[in-house]
């Protein structure tokens, strides 16, 4: 046993994205345990949506819970609302929602593949995946308007219309896209001074993914195939759109990136289909009732599953709403991934974990 | 060796950033922009302040009766609720202008702040106003109508 060392990561910190506290206990650049504190950022955001806001505009307020997952929210909170008001949506209102939701995971997932490379020291990777990736914001503000407060769903529906001229537009820029895609998948995978810091780097098994709840591509990539898009098929038919599942075995950073590199496919095929077969129809379903009685609803967010609870009692203003993001369920597993690694490769392993903290304490 | 020769042709590329501001970067043709008012068509049913998330709208009216609009692009998130909810088409409609920077002569958030309240009071006293008047009216009319009896 030689002598062992505390190091505290955070909670602001030159490799670190986000406002979260790490405190791992090393023994010879190994790190034998870490600790976790995640709660800095906490904004009240439930509070508010149940005391300040109306329930139509509470879907404008949990937009902003997040800025790189903003759609999900919204999506998963529109959802919930309908539910309380127990209307169906237009069908195309469903399938403009999944467009929206599938090309955010492409810019959310390439984002996080790039601070991968970043933190592991491949600082050229870095800026070429964020080259690949400005595509994809362009196709989001030509379809919502704004490039990161989309405001896209809506209670009964969806806001704007998918313009025919936009939707041939991202079916260009998808298929121009696909290449540098290719030629990422390559990189990632084949690269050897990447691998030297990212094969084996904060693995995790099944059978402790499992145990901890872990969700998202984090759990995927250890091979336990969890995803909302393959269990529910009531709000958003995702399987009818043409949805995959996408695993690998070894659940470490390596696995990770894999897994949000060919999740980019299935996005890509996902958009392809949907505007290919947009149903036609009306955008919104109006009414006129209040929220009343309680319902959940579960969404596979770029991260992993977004669960949202709301409980309403006829009135404008909701009785309650509870958030629970993605990156609480992984907390536990993050900490846990840690254990035997290199000091050294712990930002690499933190970047591949995509931790959005704003949304967890929200 | 592909990477190293793939670095020096790199070198001769061209940038694949935008020269903001000296160049326009991409903005589509129905970009969420600034909310324009147009005061001839509206009905004043102000529909649109009791929908807009923020609170960026808010009508102000003076004791004959007549409303005026305020809205604070700084408070605003473009979200385009408001022109959904408007009953008369055209009254309130999102350009696609993007927002100028506030200036420090404007007093954007400290003036609005002070404005808002002040509206909503302008608004409650010309409806206790108009109730007193009404009060007045019907006391006035029980009285002519027990003179006559
Ligand atoms: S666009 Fe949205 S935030 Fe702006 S004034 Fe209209 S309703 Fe309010
Ligand atoms: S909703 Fe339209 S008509 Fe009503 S007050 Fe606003 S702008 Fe005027």
């Amino acid at each position: 046993m030689g002598k062992t060392y505390e190091i505290p990561v955070g909670a602001q910190h030159i490799s670190l994205l986000e406002p979260l506290h790490f405190k791992f206990t090393t023994e010879n650049e190994r790190i034998i345990k870490a600790d976790a504190n995640v709660y800095y950022v906490h904004r009240g955001i439930e509070q508010a949506c149940c005391s300040k806001f109306k329930f139509r505009q509470v879907s404008f307020v949990v937009g902003r819970v997040c800025g790189l997952c903003s759609i999900s929210h919204t999506t998963a909170y529109s959802q919930v609302a309908e539910k309380l008001l127990k209307i169906e949506i237009p069908k195309r209102a469903k399938y403009l929602r999944m467009l929206v939701i599938e090309l955010d995971r492409i810019h959310s997932h390439l984002l996080c593949l790039s601070h991968v490379a970043e933190n592991s020291g491949f600082e050229a990777l870095f800026m070429k995946t964020m080259q690949y990736r400005e595509f994809s914001m362009e196709l989001l503000e030509g379809i919502c308007g704004n490039r990161i407060q989309y405001d896209y769903s809506i209670v009964g529906g969806v806001s704007r219309d998918l313009k025919p001229e936009v939707a041939d537009w991202t079916l260009k820029r998808l298929k121009e896209f696909m290449p540098q895609l290719d030629e990422l998948l390559d990189i990632y995978q084949n690269n050897w001074t990447l691998s030297l810091k990212n094969k084996g780097a904060g693995a995790i098994d099944k059978e402790t993914a499992l145990r901890l709840n872990v969700v998202g591509p984090f759990a995927r990539a250890a091979g336990l195939a969890v995803d909302v898009r393959n269990e529910t098929e009531d709000l958003l038919p995702w399987k009818e759109a043409g949805f995959e599942m996408v695993l690998e075995k070894t659940g470490d950073v390596y696995a990770r990136n894999l897994v949000r590199l060919r999740e980019l496919y299935v996005s890509i095929k996902i958009i392809q289909n949907v505007i290919n077969g947009l149903p036609e129809g009306a955008l919104v379903t109006e009414t006129k009732a209040f929220p009343d009685g309680e319902a959940v609803v579960r969404l596979e967010a770029p991260r992993g599953e977004l669960f949202y609870y709301a409980k309403g009692n006829k009135t404008q203003v909701l009785e309650r709403l509870k958030i629970k993001a993605p990156t609480f369920s992984n907390v536990a597993g993050m900490v846990e991934a840690f254990n035997n690694n290199e000091y050294g490769s712990a930002p690499a392993i933190i970047a591949s974990y995509d931790p959005c903290l704003s949304c967890t304490a929200r | 060796m592909k990477s190293f020769f793939n670095a020096i042709a790199n070198l001769f590329k061209k940038p694949v950033t935008t020269q903001y501001p000296f160049q326009p970067t991409y903005k589509p043709d129905d970009y969420r922009g600034l909310i324009g008012f147009n005061e001839d068509l509206c009905i004043w049913c102000r529909r649109c302040e009791a929908v807009c998330p923020p609170g960026a709208i808010v009508f102000s009216q003076d004791m004959e009766g007549k409303q005026t609009y305020h809205y604070n692009r700084a408070v605003c998130i473009y979200c385009g609720e408001c022109v959904r909810s408007c009953p008369k088409e055209g009254a309130i409609f999102q350009t696609a202008e993007p927002a100028p920077c506030a200036l420090k002569a404007e007093n954007i958030n400290n003036g609005w702040n002070k404005l808002f309240p002040e509206a909503i009071q302008s608004r409650e006293a010309f409806a206790a106003e108009k109730k007193r008047k009404a009060a007045e009216a019907a006391k006035a009319k029980a009285e002519t109508e027990t003179k006559q009896q």
